[in-house]
């Protein structure tokens, strides 16, 4: 691990978070509790909750992770990868 | 000179004569081959029928299947299955199209179509079973004309109409299987909803721009409540995204080969479906998401099985067959409508024409015209007089100058980066026009600069031209490029 691995985990942006965001990725200081990531992403993109992530699926590591329902707190860890995946529904 | 002429008017008009024979005999040749094959199938079948045929397939098939009827995962067991399959493909649009062109090539017994739009040219650099001399057909009897002279051993059902709650038990309970290929969050949550309600697994595809996503949901298409069967949409994506941030294909763009793509894996997950063993369990639920300009092009995210709440699949489940065909789970409602945006007062908003006459060709030069398109829109076309400001710097900058609460000294908001200096300017009067597309986002950002004072409290016009440049092109530029 690089140091900024140790202090960070990589946020991908896709579809309108990527839009809203002007980012296809970045990384961010870890750790993280899940159930602030969206409070994190406002306070940096202010309006994403509201617009963007209230309907958004989030991923950690290759999984799918309910950011605010899960029972135990799960924290991101520094080298973790997270995806916020806004429903897309054109085609 | 005369004569000359006289004799390309006959030749032209005995050309046009001849080609218009000739496009005669190609259609009746049509309606005779069409005819033959379906008799010739009509007599292998009975002859299949009458007298113990040795082998299960026409000889045609073994010739048009052997290819995939020898990869091990179809076999010819596979193959059978695929020809006993009725799959319905909501939407013939840019995933609908390849879905149904593989499917029908792979020998998928019948194949239904859903779609009450029709073939426009803007369609037509994904839409491939759509070819240019159908613009203007319905797109299911445009897919389906494809279809048959691709694989007439099929029977392909055209459902000539939008997918509508009240008709969609119906339609789907003549179908094993279906795939949704459509292009609005409203229509997405009816066919996931109604394909768990009526047992069938579903296989869900979007694109947009550079990116698509995948999912085989409600596979195996267990009953409401049993926690062995698939995710539903739902499970996934139980809230809809806000009606205003949907965005189409028309307003956001598609590179064709995206949804392509994405529709020829619909194809694939289909084919998996039908053909897998019974004694094998399903793979677990995956979302496959496709960024056409990331590395790697795909990435797939494990989902959960069915959520203990969800509204439709779960134990707790609200919604069923007839809260869907009475409308009393409504679709429209729980995804919102974004409808056109009015937000401005007439004495805010000017036409085209009204412009026009006002300002052009008079001594003064012309007023200064934002256009708030984005910068890639600008690029195709724009006016000499307008300057490109895209709509995105403004809602960005405008929300992170409220949530900062930058001020000048004397209290009013300090004016972000992008606002131009002749506008920015108190000492001039002169009129500030916005103009975009299609005149939603010019209001909005109407609104904003208001916001910032630079109409100077009314003093100044700052307005916006009704109906954006789809209005312009019919009022006063009938040759500006609608693209």
């Amino acid at each position: 691990m690089s140091s900024e691995e140790n202090t960070t985990f990589q946020i991908h942006y896709f579809a309108s978070a990527s839009t809203y965001t002007g980012k296809q990725t970045e990384r961010l200081p870890a750790p993280l509790p899940l159930p602030r990531l969206f409070d994190t992403l406002e306070s940096m993109y202010p309006g994403i909750k509201e617009k963007v992530l209230s309907s958004c699926g989030v991923s950690l590591g290759d999984e799918y992770v309910d950011v605010e329902a899960d029972g135990e707190v799960v924290v991101i860890k520094p080298g973790d990868e997270v995806a916020v995946i806004p429903p897309v529904s054109s085609g | 000179m005369n004569g000359l002429e006289q004799t390309c008017a006959s030749l032209r008009t005995q050309i046009a004569a001849t080609e218009a024979k000739l496009a005669d005999l190609k259609r009746e040749l049509e309606v005779a081959e069409q005819a033959a094959a379906s008799h010739k199938i009509q007599n292998a079948a009975d002859a299949e029928e009458g007298f113990e045929r040795r082998w299960p397939l026409l000889d045609e098939e073994y010739r048009r299947y052997g290819r995939q009827m020898i990869v091990p995962q179809l076999g010819i067991q596979g193959q059978l299955k695929l020809r006993s399959a009725k799959v319905l493909i909501v939407g013939a649009g840019g995933l609908g199209c390849p879905a149904a062109l593989y499917l029908a090539g792979a020998g998928v017994g019948m194949l239904g179509l859903v779609d009450g739009d029709s073939v426009e040219s803007s369609n037509l650099h994904r839409q491939v079973l759509h070819r240019t001399r159908n613009i203007g057909k319905l797109k299911v009897d445009s897919a389906i004309e494809y279809l048959k002279e691709l694989n007439p051993h099929s029977k392909y059902i055209a459902h000539r109409e939008h997918l509508a709650p009240e008709a969609a038990p119906e339609i789907f309970s003549n179908y094993d299987l279906i795939l949704d290929c459509t292009d609005n969050p409203a229509t997405r949550y009816l066919i996931s909803d109604t394909a768990v309600l009526l047992g069938k697994p579903l296989v869900s595809a979007s694109a947009l721009r550079t990116e698509g996503q995948l999912m085989v949901l409600n596979n195996p298409p267990r009953p409401a409540g049993d926690k062995t069967g698939g995710p539903c949409y739902r499970c996934v994506f139980p809230k809809p995204p806000p009606a205003n941030t949907v965005t189409s294909c028309a307003d956001g763009g598609i590179v064709g080969p995206v949804v392509g793509t994405m529709g020829v894996l619909q194809a694939l997950e289909a084919i998996k479906v039908i053909t897998a063993d019974e004694t094998s369990t399903a793979p677990p639920p995956s979302l496959h998401i496709f960024s056409a300009y990331s590395t790697p092009l795909f990435r797939t995210i494990k989902l959960r099985s069915r959520r203990p709440a969800c509204a439709v699949c779960s134990a707790e489940a609200s919604v069923t067959v007839d809260t869907v065909r009475s409308g009393s789970t409504d679709y429209i409602f729980f995804c919102g409508s974004a409808d056109p945006e009015n937000l401005l007062s007439p004495e805010e908003r000017i036409t085209p024409r009204e412009y026009r006459t006002r300002h052009h060709g008079k001594e003064e030069k012309e007023p200064t015209i934002i256009d708030v398109r984005e910068k890639v829109q600008y690029d195709i076309c724009s006016l000499d007089n307008s300057i490109n400001i895209p709509i995105s710097t403004i809602l960005a900058s405008s929300s992170s100058a409220m949530s900062n609460g930058d001020s000048s000294a004397d209290g009013v908001p300090a004016l972000p980066p992008w606002v131009p200096a002749d506008v920015a300017s108190s000492q001039s009067t002169d009129p500030v026009y916005v103009v975009c597309r299609l005149g939603n986002d010019s209001q909005v950002a109407v609104k904003k600069l208001k916001e910032l004072g630079l109409d100077q409290g009314g003093k100044r016009v700052v307005a916006d031209i009704r109906g954006g440049f789809r209005a312009w092109k019919e009022q006063v530029d009938p040759e500006w490029p609608e693209y």
